[in-house]
């Protein structure tokens, strides 16, 4: 499988601080991935700067093959809706479209039109009296008729409510199916997370901490639950997460390298939400695939 | 990009548009009537006989068109509202409102974003400022040939070739600024400062020296032997014959000729001996000199004030369109 | 045309819904031979969740033989559905219910036994048998 997206040990710096630092991941073709991390992790910048908005001053990223930039030919296979949906508040959703036929050499315009109007958008409102929720269908609906390889979506469900949210994944999901898009998609909504992404990348104080399909990593984590222990090696885990104890319980949040037979815990799979906040939780435990890149110097997960 | 640019400066350019229509209205509307003015009250054929005193006729023209004083102020102005409504917000509105991160991801690199921008904008300066100018000289030379005087600060600003480097450079400036600063309102007034404070600097110390000044002397009651030729008098002075500086300007100090000549005996009350004042006069030398810039040189020195304000606008907008490609998230 | 339903709460995964949603359906009637199933499209539409997991979900059903998927033109419940014929069907809820009558005998409770069922379909899902 191609890789959409690679980073190695990419990262910001302004003047007395990172905003991102040595971050390293990897997003296969196709899939729709999940970036979530805390306020201030860096993801906002990571996308900035695969966009090309803002430059890296230390490590490299690839998109399609090619580096980010200027006048690196790559915004025609980039659709980017960015945090808090900027919009020109004067303009009409019918001028946005114009505008979006006039910025962009290939562009489906009926794409755009139908999205707009199965939203229930009157085009002749302006852009500046629209709801949250009608303000990302709209940029979504100029991202998707770009018929970009890739879609950057910063945050778009902030500030939607529930029934705009389901709203614009369904519309997102249908893009998907239609276009074949690969997708980033960064939010602290993990729940809405869990319905539509298949890969996770977890930021957390500026570095990468997990990254892998979602399917792979709730296979291989559990938690185990059983009378309150010292604990010591367990068959089956390869790195304890997280640890916690109470009078009578002690509880594992575990990562896993075969089945788990020992009779004395209780082994139950977890949640996407859950195994985000074990990692949230634990700043020193990374989950990272054995990278593929040769120059990387990432170590092996352990 | 075109489309995007008319699209979204079309309410500038209209007012703009607007503005100038009512200043050459107006302009058109008096202008006739100032000349026509010029002829009838005989201003016109007094000025074009040599040798005639023309003073009485020109003040009897200037007071009667006295009230259009406040045309000076205005279009000295005017410039500046290029730079503070059109080249401000250019870069800096899209950045506060973050529509960058929308018009920078589109198909469009932002290289040709600016360069459509800045290009479009110019343009219509440069067309507005020349037609600008043109009307302006054209209106107001009854005026400047009534006080001969097209070379003095303030008069010089208005007609010829400046106007135009003037409104280019507001521009510029405003852009310049507008992509440091990135909001609006601030890099508004940052420009209209910044504006002011360059050309004010051009104006009273650069300009004197575009080229070497040249000095004249004449006597102390007489008059200026080149009055008529149109120079720029930068000073006068009064001297006495070792070349001393006695004052600036035209004065006569009684306490100082009395000092100087024993003859002149302060009594303290007026009329002084005039034979006595007049006597010391000569004795020291007492007389006028004028530092100017010949009238001849009114044409090189707007080439140079214009090609000046041209040169910064252009390192401006080159700046800014560095700072836009490099910089600006 | 049957809608799905997700039971974002029901720790039962997604595609495994569909799968089961699928199952009813034809079990029941709502669903009968030559039916076309939902597009990948129109499921997506509507649930709001990652076209794989429908793929997926349709897989295994054609997988089990209860569907056929027709390139370009949609899925397709099977003409003749597969499945244990309804006299094993008798035979197996005896035997359950004994089960049954066993557990609650030796003291577990609905939760134990839920519990205990979930332990052990896991386990020959990961064997294989399941």
């Amino acid at each position: 499988m191609t890789a959409a997206v690679i980073a190695a040990g990419l990262g910001k710096q302004y003047r007395d601080y990172w905003a991102l630092r040595d971050c390293s991941l990897e997003i296969p073709e196709g899939r729709v991935a999940a970036l979530v991390g805390p306020n201030g992790a860096g993801k906002t910048t990571l996308l900035h700067m695969l966009t090309g908005l803002l430059r890296p001053t230390a490590g490299q990223v690839s998109l399609l093959g090619r580096t980010p930039g200027d006048d690196s030919g790559l915004l025609p296979h980039i659709g980017f809706v960015a945090q808090d949906v900027p919009v020109y508040r004067s303009f009409t959703v019918a001028e946005h479209l114009e505008f979006g036929r006039r910025m962009n050499k290939r562009w489906d315009g009926d794409l755009a039109r139908a999205r707009v109007e199965r939203a229930g958008i009157d085009l002749g409102q302006r852009a500046g009296s629209l709801s949250g929720g009608q303000r990302a269908q709209v940029a979504l609906a100029l991202a998707l008729a770009k018929r970009p390889d890739l879609l950057l979506l910063d945050e778009p469900l902030a500030s939607l409510d529930p029934l705009a949210r389901r709203e614009f994944l369904q519309a997102l999901m249908e893009g998907v199916v239609e276009g074949g898009h690969t997708v980033v998609l960064s939010s602290h909504l993990i729940a809405d997370l869990e319905r539509v992404c298949d890969h996770l990348i977890v930021l957390s104080a500026s570095r990468t901490q997990v990254a892998g399909d979602i399917e792979d990593l709730l296979g291989s984590h559990r938690i185990l639950t059983g009378p309150r222990r010292e604990v010591g090696r367990v068959a089956g885990v390869a790195a304890i997460v997280q640890e916690t104890h109470t009078d009578r319980q002690t509880t594992l949040f575990v990562r896993t390298n075969g089945p788990i037979h020992d009779p004395a815990w209780s082994v139950q799979e977890v949640g996407l939400e859950e195994l985000v906040l074990a990692y949230l939780g634990q700043p020193n435990a990374t989950a990272l695939p054995r990278p593929r890149l040769a120059n990387t110097g990432t170590e092996v997960s352990r | 990009m075109i489309w995007l640019t008319w699209r979204q400066h079309r309410m500038q350019v209209l007012v703009g548009a607007a503005v100038l229509a009512a200043i050459a209205s107006f302009l058109l509307l008096t202008g006739f009537g100032i000349a026509s003015s010029f002829r009838t009250t005989g201003l016109a054929g007094c000025l074009a006989t040599p040798g005639r005193d023309c003073t009485l006729v020109s003040a009897l023209f200037n007071k009667r068109f006295s009230g259009l004083q406040f045309t000076i102020p205005l279009f000295l102005v005017l410039p500046a509202l290029i730079g503070v409504f059109w080249g401000a917000p250019l870069v800096a509105r899209e950045v506060e409102q973050g529509t960058h991160r929308l018009a920078w991801t589109q198909g469009v690199t932002r290289l040709r974003w600016i360069n459509t921008k800045v290009a479009a904008m110019g343009a219509a300066t440069l067309a507005g400022a020349a037609a600008l100018a043109w009307l302006t000289s054209w209106w107001s030379l009854p005026f400047v040939r009534a006080s001969d005087d097209r070379f003095s600060r303030g008069v010089f600003d208005l007609r010829g070739v400046v106007p135009v480097g003037y409104a280019l450079f507001a521009l510029a400036v405003g852009v310049a600024v507008g992509t440091l600063v990135r909001r609006t309102v601030p890099a508004m007034a940052a420009t209209l400062g910044s504006y002011a404070v360059v050309r004010g600097v051009v104006e009273f110390w650069i300009r004197p020296h575009f080229a070497g000044p040249r000095t004249v002397s004449y006597g102390f009651f007489g008059s200026n032997p080149r009055s008529g030729l149109g120079d720029w008098v930068l000073s006068t002075r009064t001297v006495d014959g070792a070349g001393h500086v006695l004052a600036r300007g035209q004065v006569l100090d009684i306490n100082l000729l009395s000092h100087r000549c024993p003859s002149i005996v302060l009594k303290g009350e007026f009329p002084f001996n005039q034979t006595a004042v007049q006597a010391c006069i000569r004795r020291i030398g007492l007389h006028l000199e004028a530092t100017y810039q010949p009238g001849n040189r009114y044409w090189t020195f707007q080439g140079i004030e214009a090609a000046v304000f041209v040169a910064l606008s252009v390192g401006l907008l080159a700046l800014s369109v560095w700072w836009v490609r490099r910089r600006v998230a | 045309m049957i809608q799905f339903r997700l039971d974002a709460r029901s720790g039962v995964s997604t595609y495994l819904q569909i799968v089961h949603q699928v199952r009813h359906a034809v079990r029941l009637g709502m669903l009968r031979p030559g039916d076309q199933l939902p597009t990948v499209k129109e499921v997506v539409g509507s649930l709001a969740i990652n076209p794989n997991t429908v793929l997926k979900a349709y897989r295994e059903l054609e997988h089990d033989g209860l569907v056929e998927g027709r390139p370009g033109v949609g899925t397709f419940v099977r003409e003749s559905v597969g499945g244990p014929p309804p006299s094993n069907h008798a035979a197996l809820r005896r035997g359950l219910d004994r089960w049954l009558h066993a557990a609650f005998a030796a003291g577990l409770d609905v939760e134990d036994v839920r519990a205990l069922f979930e332990t052990s379909m896991q386990d020959l899902r990961e064997e294989g048998v399941a």
